[in-house]
């Protein structure tokens, strides 16, 4: 049997190279093509890494970059390490098995060997297991190999450099195709129909008005759909549904919430955040700069060629446009932090690792950090292309560059910011005025030759100086919101700096001071230990497998990152516009063609429609690369049009048990964000306003006088904005604080801001039924929407019933939830009559403790809080009658409702 | 064919604590819910409490004496170097330990005067001194003790643990993190599940207000309002579902609220322990202002584990001793050393030392010189990632041996020394989890604990 698989797979090559160009007389044995085409490549893959690719540190001293080393078997093995002609026995063989106790190679679970990959061992060994040399390998390669090689700049070793891929696997890399589609058919239905017909499955029927105008409405602009909208689209969906979704479609995606619906999508990408994170977490004050641009950008439909220039090299390209200069913040949106107890060296080598792997995800789906170390284990890039693509960054610096405030931009609320911070560091000065007057009339000489604190000081006064210290400098960088600065990069000399605070000016001359960064390989990774030198260049298998055009990085002073960013939206290139599609395709349907919208690679699997995925690729770029009219295009497919369940389940759980083939549209919970939002939009509260600084809404006051370490002591307290307005806006401005996430939207799967997030995880746990039952922000919301009910001119009880359906679910109440409803409300209105409610206060100061460093005790100190001297709380219990408390209560179960959190 | 609601069907914990449905758990889907399952190889510990000294404890003043620090006190010199930072440049001095140091236990541990209570239980006790980090700044040094990884957003420790050997409590989560009353540098992302599916996230039962957050409803909200709240929202959701019935994540999420209700009224009496006995409480020295904080969570910790939590992780700091190091580690020490010896006795008396991993360390050590700051000189130490404090406790650790070595003036480990990755992989080896078997696909490859494998260290085994 076993003999018998080993025969066939010999043939098989032998029967592929009988029609490629053999290599005339070229006399090799089945042992020797074995050991060229399979064990090699498998030796370089799963063994070199620890047993050769490093010779100053082989593992167990096993040597396995020849057959000498691998015959004397290292510090384990002795003559069994490989038996000539006996591979069962053989440990090189058994090790793969992993049933040597031990010696389970390789070590990782997760790259163990095929079973078929484990007997191409045992079969080399048991012909005798013949090594032949480097030249004779290639020339059997050249003559036999059946993967695919694929040329790129250099590899660290020739092993990699040589070898071969299965062709199917490097999809991402070949030029688009242009499928063509027959005239008529929706190109997206003629692609997915037809592996429907392939299967023999017949698609779901179409979606009601209902859940369409809620999947719309949801999917293009992250909020409900008024009973306005609902009525007008079911009227016109009923007299021509394809008409009634594609003008729909428009008039959404002319609305300015389409643009922070979809900005949200790219800001998961880019991982936006309002602070730097780490020790200080201190503000980024212009970040909201960067988030309104990106909502502008998919609002005026902004070619999304221009989009990615303008966020890799809007300054190199022109820095008098102040929208390049705020693009440029997409290259240091992540956390970044440099004090006195960093190295700046270390500091600056993690933001170009940062820098480089982030735009190789965002753009060209390439987890770059993959090969950082070594050339990448599966897919064609090497770690020279690493290097290439993080020399393009290394003359980029950071600057907080002077950018006037653009017409569009929204500049509501700026001196309520500048109000707010000026009391806030007011109030702490005054403080810190008072305890250093105490500390010096206390302070006594110490003792002794060294300190050791005996000093009179009471625990906590020195500790609290320097957290006053330290928050003043927090809340002083605030100021900056109002300021029109840029976070943004300029291309220089790397200017070493011990500890970064604040705004960091554009120097005079860009590279008088400091040094060009060296561009070369770091060994392993490291900061200190450079190899051979690079030059600026990007993934190289892009070029040579997808035939791109030749584009010329330049190095030195010269723009590296315009050079790049041409190579990015260059036409030619074979990723761009297919990451980009699948990421627009992944936002309507929960899931990409190719199923990681960040890694192309080998390990994301191949697409499932590939000819799809090429189509809308060249589409699109055909189309001045217009997001808008992708959308639309992909909203008017009847694919999108699609009932949630099918009708015949067995049918589709056999022919599509992977779920793959889009028979049915995919449901989903709403997202975190969509989830406020709705809430605060049926409750009547949402503040439609769109951009600006960015808002404080309330969330959990546990949670926001939770006290948190930063350096130098703990942060303020978290203040949320006084007036209701500007607290009930939408969630894309509430203020993301790296060190201190709102839980309500952490509950509801919001990724962290520290890596790029390719699509959202829902997971269901009861900490997320605890909120929504109990939380402070739900009562809120349920308080007001009841409050909106009762306010509106409706005819009765059954009319407010019916009107809470409407908002929340865009449909009228059945009859029994109607009687359930109203039976819910009378008892809970009956109860709310015995009760009493006081108003809640919201004391302007608070007491905390935490522990002092210099003493190990624990302190207490009084903040003030400037935010709740005016605080306008939301509506309370107090504030509305019985009737309308005990209709909050039946509110606030409808919000909890799975139709409510799901789309269909 | 008409199918009724999956409730039945499903795994209680699964719809209480994760149905994940995302990316990675449709992946494996078999190892996104928490349900216990068997260790890759034969383990002696089965859960583990981690005592987590946030901000670095030095080791020179708890664990590892220096005598020729004490000759070379005070001594001045001058550091440079690029890969320095400015906290560890310029002109410095070196700085004795102010604790004298004592033989404790049969086996004759080093440990410093200010414990008292500890040196009792030396015996039990594994020193470590060969551990090594990366980093000397606090946020990424935190996040790579507890995450492996010094940049966030990769799963804690207790999250691998959990998702490794799953809880035997469907009614706890599995992994309980108990923090100080300020959350540490870096935040929440300490205890975070990282790309694990979300059932795996640390959950922070909190020294004060609601322990868990939204525990219970605000304010004039009974119970009986509650349960018949919840009464008219599983008719409405009845029939959502009844036109959706293959949906099984909506009858996950109903059967989550029955959960939550459920928890609100046991929770609490899992975390109250005024039912332990007058001498339970003060062997742990709660209802004494110095040891009370730590006290309550090491007999929490005690209570968690006995209740089938599989990863506990419980915090005590400041430990940043950049100045007076004799009064702030001295007041330090005394606030967890009562409760910590009380752990050990106590789960050694019930017979749970045994398979109990309980393991002491801060982020990093501390160094044996320090800066010249606020013009003069003082008894205080900077952040050092070559040596550190670090300690094991039952769960097959050898008890009574002193593991590896630091030069003679504590400045870095020099025998047995081990990157914090082959203590994470010792951590799992202990559990019966084999890092190299325990990954998950995320961004194109299968991530582990160490990043990318890491050694047992056999001598910490007995």
């Amino acid at each position: 049997m076993k003999t018998h698989l080993c025969c066939i797979m010999v043939l098989a090559i032998a029967g592929r190279a009988a029609t490629g160009q053999a290599d005339e007389g070229l006399q090799v044995s089945a042992g020797e093509k074995l050991f060229a085409l399979r064990v090699q490549p498998l030796l370089a893959e799963k063994c070199l890494p620890c047993h050769g690719a490093d010779p100053a540190a082989i593992e167990g001293g096993f040597d396995l970059r020849n057959r000498e080393g691998l015959v004397a078997g290292g510090d384990s093995f002795g003559e069994e390490v490989l038996i000539a002609g006996d591979g069962n026995n053989s440990k090189l063989y058994l090790t793969t098995t992993r049933r040597e106790e031990g010696y389970e190679m390789p070590p990782k679970e997760a790259d163990r060997l095929t079973q078929q990959q484990q007997w191409w061992i045992r079969d080399w060994i048991n012909a005798g297991a013949p090594w032949p040399g480097d030249q004779r390998v290639a020339r059997i390669q050249e003559a036999f190999g059946d993967g695919e090689r694929v040329s790129v700049s250099r590899a660290l070793s020739d092993e990699w450099q040589n070898r071969r891929y299965d062709p199917a696997k490097l999809w991402a890399y070949r030029p688009l195709a242009r499928p063509s589609v027959p005239a008529g058919r929706h190109p997206v239905d003629w692609f997915i129909d037809r592996q429907l017909a392939a299967v023999e499955l017949a698609p779901a029927p179409p979606a009601d008005a209902r859940t369409m105008v809620r999947r719309m409405s949801f999917g293009l602009t992250g909020l409900p759909p008024s009973p306005d909208d609902v009525v007008r689209f079911t009227d016109a969906y009923h007299v021509d549904p394809a008409a009634a979704i594609s003008e729909f479609a428009e008039q959404w995606m002319a609305s300015p919430h389409y643009g922070e619906h979809f900005g949200w999508h790219w800001l998961d990408v880019a991982r936006y955040a309002d602070t730097a994170g780490f020790a200080n977490d201190y503000s980024r004050p212009n970040a909201w700069r960067y988030r309104d641009y990106v909502v502008r950008a998919f609002n005026e439909d902004k070619p999304y060629n221009e989009f990615v220039r303008q966020q890799v090299a809007g300054d190199e390209i022109d820095d008098s446009d102040v929208e390049n200069l705020l693009a440029t913040g997409f290259l240091r949106m992540g956390p970044w932090e440099q004090t006195g107890m960093s190295v700046f060296k270390e500091t600056r080598g993690q933001w170009l690792d940062d820098v480089t792997d982030t735009v190789g995800q965002a753009f060209l789906a390439h987890s770059m950090l993959c090969c950082k170390c070594h050339d990448h284990k599966f897919d064609p890039v090497p770690t020279r292309d690493y290097y290439r693509l993080m020399a393009v960054f290394s003359t980029t610096q950071f600057a907080d560059r002077e950018a006037p405030f653009l017409e569009p931009e929204n500049r509501d609320g700026f001196a309520g910011s500048d109000t707010w911070v000026e009391a806030k560091v007011a109030a702490y000065l005054k403080q810190k005025k008072e305890l250093a007057a105490k500390i010096d009339k206390r302070r006594k000489q110490e003792i002794g030759n060294a300190r050791v604190g005996n000093n009179g000081l009471d625990p906590g006064d020195e500790a609290s100086l320097a957290r006053l210290s330290k928050n003043i400098t927090r809340h002083n960088l605030e100021r900056d919101r109002t300021q029109p600065f840029a976070l943004s990069v300029y291309t220089g000399s790397t200017i070493h700096r011990n500890n970064v605070v604040g705004r960091i000016t554009l120097p005079p001359a860009r590279w008088a001071k400091g040094t060009i960064d060296k561009d070369a390989i770091r060994s392993g990774g490291n900061v200190y230990s450079l190899a051979d030198p690079v030059t600026p260049g990007a993934l190289s298998a892009a070029e040579s497998l997808g035939g791109m055009r030749s584009i010329e990085f330049p190095g030195g002073k010269a723009s590296r990152r315009r050079a790049l960013a041409e190579w990015i939206v260059d036409p030619t290139n074979p990723l761009t516009a297919r990451v980009i599609v699948n990421r627009v395709w992944s936002w309507h349907f929960g899931k990409g063609i190719a199923s990681h919208p960040n890694n192309f690679g080998a390990t994301g699997g191949v697409p499932s429609h590939p000819e799809l995925l090429d189509f809308l690729a060249t589409w699109f770029v055909d189309n001045g690369w217009s997001i808008k009219k992708l959308n639309h295009l992909i909203v008017t497919s009847a694919a999108y049009r699609r009932d949630s369940r099918h009708p015949d389940r067995q049918a589709l759980a056999a022919n599509d048990p992977l779920g793959t083939l889009y028979a049915t549209f995919a449901p989903r919970r709403l997202t975190a964000e969509e989830l406020r939002d709705a809430m605060l939009s049926v409750s009547g509260e949402l503040n439609p306003a769109v951009g600006g600084i960015p808002c404080r809404p309330d969330l959990n006051r546990e949670v926001a006088f939770q006290p948190r370490q930063i350096m130098g002591g703990a942060a303020s307290v978290y203040e949320p904005d006084p007036q209701p307005a500007r607290r009930n806006r939408r969630t894309l401005y509430a203020e993301r604080i790296r060190g201190l996430r709102d839980p309500f939207l952490e509950t509801f799967n919001q990724p962290g801001p520290d890596k790029p997030c390719e699509l959202r995880e829902t997971s269901t746990v009861a900490p997320q039924a605890l909120t929504l039952i109990n939380s402070q922000e739900v009562f809120d919301r349920a308080i007001a929407f009841a409050d909106r009910l009762m306010r509106e001119p409706l005819a009765d009880d059954e009319a407010r019933i019916q009107r809470a359906f409407q908002l929340a679910f865009g449909r009228l109440p059945s009859q029994p939830e109607l009687t359930s409803c109203l039976q819910h409300w009378a008892t809970a209105t009956a109860e709310e009559a015995n009760k009493s409610y006081q108003r809640t206060e919201f004391p302007d100061r608070v007491s905390r403790t935490v522990m002092a460093e210099k003493t190990g005790q624990p302190y207490t100190f009084l903040e003030i809080m400037p935010a709740y001297t005016a605080y306008q709380p939301d509506l309370q219990p107090v504030d509305v009658d019985a009737p309308t408390r005990g209709l909050a209560i039946v509110c606030r179960v409808l919000l909890n409702t799975n139709e409510f959190c799901y789309l269909d | 064919m008409h199918r009724t609601p999956h409730i039945a069907q499903l795994n209680r914990r699964e719809a209480l604590f994760g149905f994940g449905t995302g990316l990675g758990a449709i992946a494996f889907a078999s190892l996104a819910d928490g349900a216990v399952r068997p260790p890759h190889h034969a383990a002696k510990a089965k859960r583990c409490i981690f005592l987590m000294m946030e901000g670095g404890p030095s080791h020179i003043d708890t664990f590892d004496p220096k005598p020729e620090l004490t000759k070379q006190h005070l001594k001045a010199f001058t550091r440079r170097g690029e890969m320095e930072s400015a906290m560890s440049s310029g002109k410095r001095y070196f700085v004795k330990s102010p604790f004298e140091f004592r033989k404790a236990g049969n086996c004759g541990a080093d440990v410093s005067s200010p414990w008292i209570h500890l040196r009792e239980v030396a015996d039990d006790i594994c020193f470590y001194r060969g551990a090594q980090v990366e980093s000397v700044n606090h946020p990424t040094a935190c996040y790579q003790l507890n995450t492996g990884n010094q940049f966030g957003g990769d799963p804690a420790v207790g999250s691998w643990v959990t998702y490794g050997l799953g809880t035997e409590n469907d009614n706890l989560p599995g992994f309980v993190v108990l923090p100080r009353t300020s959350y540490p540098q870096g935040g929440a992302g300490n205890w975070s599940n990282g790309f694990l599916p979300a059932t795996f996230q640390g959950t922070p039962l909190r020294p004060s207000g609601s322990p868990i957050l939204n525990l219970s409803p605000p304010a004039g909200i009974s119970r009986e309002r509650q349960r018949s709240d919840l009464d008219l929202l599983a008719e409405l959701n009845r029939q959502h579902l009844a036109a959706r019935p293959l949906r099984d994540e909506l009858a996950a999420r109903m059967e989550s609220y029955e959960l939550a209700y459920a928890m609100q009224a046991e929770v609490p009496g899992v975390i109250d322990i005024d039912g332990e006995s007058q001498k339970t409480l003060d062997a742990y020295g709660i209802g004494d202002t110095s040891t009370d904080a730590f006290g309550r969570k090491c007999l929490l910790a005690r209570r968690l584990v006995e209740k089938g939590v599989r990863f506990v992780q419980a915090y005590a700091g400041n430990w940043d001793s950049h100045d007076y190091i004799e009064k702030a580690h001295g007041a330090l020490i005394r606030s967890v050393d009562k409760p910590i010896a009380a752990l050990l006795r106590d789960l050694k008396q019930r017979d749970m030392l045994k398979d109990t991993l309980v393991i002491w360390c801060g982020e990093f050590g501390r160094t044996p010189d320090n800066g010249f700051r606020g013009g003069g000189q003082s008894y205080g130490r900077d952040h050092n990632a070559k040596a550190m404090a670090m300690w094991f406790a039952g769960g097959g650790t050898r008890a009574g041996h002193t593991v590896g070595a630091t030069d003679d003036i504590g400045a870095t480990a020099v025998e047995c020394v081990h990157h914090i990755r082959d203590v994470h992989v010792t951590l799992l080896h202990l559990l019966g989890l084999d890092d190299n078997r325990l990954t998950f696909y995320h961004a194109g490859r299968h991530k582990q604990l160490s990043q990318f494998g890491g050694t047992v260290i056999r001598e910490l085994i007995s």
